[in-house]
């Protein structure tokens, strides 16, 4: 480590790190648009100015994501000089800039904002006519560009340079004339597109899932971690109105996914958003008798308990989603536990998005979690063959009823009784009950990624009315089968 | 005026191009004395240094310390570079031209020398794109040289070899500044690069590398020759040897002449360009190039060197002289300049991209009559937020130093186009033009 004094403090500094890395790790927070901590500095917008003095050379401005620390250097970010400069680079990006914050997405968390509040200067001094060009040119699916209000910093053309290596943008053209272009106007490729908008520090880059949406001030943020795939990426679940999830994030976490995250995972939302949902409980004795739901879940967990007392240890099926955290994996395992049974969750093949970045090909979030408490993985076929043979089963966790298959669980003799806690009211012949259980953007938990890394989720909105924490519901039935275990 | 010439001595003479003149004029005894054992690289660097050399490309930097920079071969054994900068694209230059186009040995000579010293194998000459005549003669000669064994594998029998390799521009001003130079010879955008790193330890291809000017390389073959002492004989003390001044504008004589660093501008200009033509006065005057900025005429008195004109808050740049004469509009001369600075910046920095754009549209609109007073105090506020040291290349200095000139020595006139709500000159379609920056020919 190198030590340096910065505003009078002496602080510890990476010496492999630019200066501004420095800065930021000891909070003061030195503008930025052209430096990212994830990609090649390139010295490019002059925002970060800050003063610097080395031994007996008089003190400079410089560009602090350029700069090397040195042992004994002097920092002052504060200095009148850096934020002259800072100020006077301020001036120039705004010159040409819309000024459309009141219909811009980014209006909230963009860095041209906020450093101009923090000091820019009051008044524009330009009287020429702004740069007109394109407003909305598309990009491919995922992203829409606004050439007008770029700044031309380079991060999205260095994030496909740097992280996905793929490159797939440019800055064309020369000076006050560049713009950034995909290579012969081709849309882009690639599930990594999504990351453009979080790396754009201005609103040039913005999703179109997400233009139009929100006002970013109004979204409740939760820190959660991403369920589509093994590798367990952090995540930031924003919630309108307690109601709506609006956009998911990554969040950085150097030990998983550093900034970034897959299209897939962070366009997987939609589906929490979902209202046609099993809220409460319903019992069905039997496929002939019409469900009757009910907000009140005793009636649905006194027929668990009633159904599996029937049977023996060995044909009783307990089949957890890869989805339930490891809180949850525990329950599930002292209940298959209370009845001598084996712990399964359904295992579904891998699918073919992996890649070399973070997507691991594998969709179970927790597998690493479960097969650590002591499930056993089985295929959708082993899970239809072991409720068949079963003369009871439960069926645990969302997207459970799904994973199986629709198909396969209506062949389920109806000899077998079924109880399903998953989001969807069970509608199969072998099916008696069925109990609401909430997604993983309304639990609390943990999972286990492929790697080990134990990844927070957390419930960025409440469950529907009638929907408890599985938890809890786990926690009911354990009661209640224990008891049997006891008085039997 | 009398004073011993070097540089152009061989310009004159018929088909100077060629190897067979360049060797009947003593060409390529330099490099045989080298060659033959006479110095070993470190002298060679030690006879630049002492000679006092100072780069020809605008800068000034003294060559023999530029040289000495690039790392010593036992200790860092990367493959080494020498680029030579021929992209003359500031504009009012044109001296690296005559010297490709009628003495291309000389500058090959002086190439071979150089890697020798800094034991480089490999040199590129990157050719401004427009320059067809001076590319062909290089390449001609490059050939020539090649096919008589002066480039190539143990040039001369010795254990020196060396490789010369051209290249064309496309017509930017910023792959004439040495790292976008090098960014262009590696086939990507001529974007600058922040330094550091320097050439020396991370240029061409991350390799140590040095980018030198045609004319200051064309210097070294008659520093081997004649002496550091000889050499040192010429041009001021701290800025010696002959140097060439190219002028043009409103002058009877435009052209390319050699004079000894330190002649002043009013010599250059009477007795070598025949005085501002038509009888006219001089008005204003660019000592060296757009970059340097505008100076009144009664500041022609100055010395052509580096430090004279850098304590007059000048450069010597290039030794581009354009000379205004009482009919041209100062103001009208800046917005071509600032224009050209916007067309040419590469866009990366905020302040250079804006700035340029800015600049110019202030320029021109003063010129057009829309101008306010206030423009002219923000004109200064703007260079000041440009320059200097706030980019990654100096061509937002390039543009901010001749607004600061113009605001400090033309202020009456930018204010007299703000009063009057237009140009009081002439408007340059009813003017002579010539196709100098004074006019937009």
């Amino acid at each position: 480590m190198t030590r340096i004094i910065l505003n009078g403090r002496e602080v510890e500094a990476d010496p492999k790190q630019p200066l501004i890395h420095a800065c930021h790790t000891h909070d003061s927070d030195v503008p930025m648009y052209c430096y990212h901590p994830g990609l090649t500095p390139v010295g490019s917008c002059r925002i970060c100015q800050v003063e610097v003095k080395i031994g007996e050379m008089p003190p400079r401005v410089v560009v602090a994501c350029r700069t090397p620390v040195t042992e004994g250097m002097i920092v002052n970010t504060e200095a009148p000089g850096a934020h002259d400069a800072r100020r006077q680079c301020l001036e120039f990006l705004l010159k040409n800039h819309p000024l459309d914050c009141p219909i811009c997405d980014k209006a909230g968390e963009c860095d041209l904002q906020d450093y101009s509040f923090n000091e820019g200067q009051g008044e524009g001094r330009s009287v020429e006519p702004r740069r007109q060009l394109e407003k909305r040119k598309s990009l491919g699916d995922v992203i829409v560009l606004d050439q007008e209000r770029c700044i031309l910093c380079s991060r999205c053309v260095r994030f496909f340079e740097d992280v996905t290596k793929k490159p797939q943008l440019t800055v064309a053209g020369l000076g006050s004339r560049s713009t950034i272009e995909t290579f012969m106007d081709r849309p882009l490729e690639g599930n990594y597109q999504g990351n453009l908008a979080d790396v754009c520090p201005v609103g040039a880059l913005t999703l179109k899932k997400f233009r139009f949406q929100a006002r970013v001030w109004n979204l409740k943020k939760s820190f959660s971690t991403c369920g589509e795939c093994s590798r367990g990426c952090s995540i930031t679940v924003e919630v309108l109105r307690s109601a709506e999830v609006k956009r998911v994030r990554p969040r950085y976490n150097p030990e998983v996914n550093d900034w970034w995250m897959c299209d897939t995972g962070r366009f997987a939302f939609p589906a929490w958003n979902d209202t046609e949902r099993l809220s409460g409980s319903a019992t069905h004795a039997g496929a002939s008798i019409a469900p009757k739901p009910s907000a009140d879940p005793t009636a649905a967990l006194d027929e668990i308990a009633a159904m599996t007392r029937v049977a023996s240890a060995e044909t009783i099926a307990i089949v957890a989603s890869p989805w339930i955290t490891v809180e949850e994996g525990a329950l599930v395992k002292s209940i298959a536990d209370a009845f001598g049974a084996q712990a399964t969750f359904v295992s579904p093949p891998a699918n073919d998005l992996k890649d070399d970045l973070l997507h691991t090909g594998d969709p179970c979030p927790n597998r690493r979690g479960l097969e650590e408490l002591g499930f056993v993985a089985q295929t959708a076929d082993e899970v239809a063959t072991l409720l068949g043979g079963s003369e009871a089963g439960i069926l645990i966790g969302e997207r459970v009823g799904s994973l199986i298959g629709a198909e396969r669980l209506a062949a389920v003799p109806s000899t077998s009784r079924i109880a399903v806690l998953d989001t969807e009211l069970a509608l199969f012949p072998a099916a008696c009950v069925s109990i609401g259980v909430p997604t993983s953007a309304e639990r609390t938990g943990t999972w286990v990624n492929v790697d080990g890394k134990r990844g927070r989720i957390s419930a960025a909105k409440p469950a529907p009315t009638g929907v408890t924490a599985l938890t809890h519901t786990l926690e009911a039935i354990l009661a209640r089968v224990a008891r049997v275990g006891v008085d039997g | 005026m009398s004073y011993p010439t070097y540089l152009l001595d061989r310009t004159g003479l018929e088909d100077s191009h060629t190897l067979d003149v360049y060797r009947a004029a003593g060409g390529y005894t330099a490099l045989k004395t080298i060659l033959s054992g006479g110095h070993s690289p470190a002298q060679v660097i030690d006879m630049v240094k002492d000679s006092g050399l100072r780069g020809r490309g605008g800068a000034g930097f003294p060559t023999g310390l530029k040289w000495s920079f690039m790392p010593d071969p036992s200790k860092d054994p990367r493959e080494r570079y020498l680029a030579v900068n021929a992209d003359e694209s500031e504009p009012g230059t044109c001296k690296d031209r005559i010297l490709m186009q009628e003495d291309p040995h000389g500058l090959i000579e002086g190439i071979l020398i150089a890697c020798y010293a800094m034991r480089v194998r490999t040199a590129y000459v990157y050719v401004r794109g427009e320059f067809r005549l001076p590319y062909d003669r290089v390449a001609a000669a490059i050939e020539e040289a090649r096919a008589a064994g002066l480039i190539g594998e143990k040039i001369m029998g010795s254990a020196f070899s060396c490789d010369i390799w051209m290249h064309k521009g496309a017509g930017a001003y910023i792959c004439g500044e040495e790292t976008g130079l090098m960014e262009s010879l590696e086939g990507k955008r001529g974007h600058p690069r922040p330094k550091p790193p320097f050439p020396a330890g991370a240029g061409l291809w991350g390799q140590p590398t040095t980018v030198n000017n045609v004319e200051t390389l064309f210097n070294a073959p008659f520093i081997v020759n004649r002496g550091a002492d000889w050499y040192k004989s010429m041009g001021t003390a701290k800025s010696p040897g002959n140097v060439l001044v190219g002028i043009s504008g409103h002058v009877e004589k435009p052209g390319v002449y050699e004079v000894p660093l330190g002649t002043s501008a009013k010599e250059i200009l009477e007795d070598f360009a025949g005085g501002i033509w038509k009888g006219r006065k001089l008005k204003a005057w660019y000592p060296g190039g757009s970059s340097t900025g505008l100076l009144p005429a009664s500041m022609i008195d100055l010395a052509m060197d580096h430090d004279s004109l850098k304590e007059a808050g000048s450069m010597l740049g290039t030794g581009a002289m354009v000379m205004l004469d009482d009919t041209a509009c100062a103001v009208e001369s800046m917005a071509v300049i600032s224009r050209f600075y916007d067309h040419e910046s590469c866009g990366q920095c905020s302040q250079c991209r804006e700035g340029t754009q800015w600049l110019h549209q202030i320029f021109e609109r003063i010129e057009a009559g829309d101008g306010r007073m206030e423009d002219i105090d923000l004109l200064s506020s703007l260079a000041h937020g440009m320059a200097p040291g706030k980019t990654i290349c100096a061509l937002a200095d390039a543009a901010a130093i001749p607004t600061h000139a113009i605001v400090k020595h033309f202020r009456v006139e930018l204010e007299e186009h703000v009063r009057l709500g237009g140009c009081p000159m002439k408007r340059t379609s009813e003017r002579e033009t010539v196709g100098a920056m004074g006019t937009r020919a």
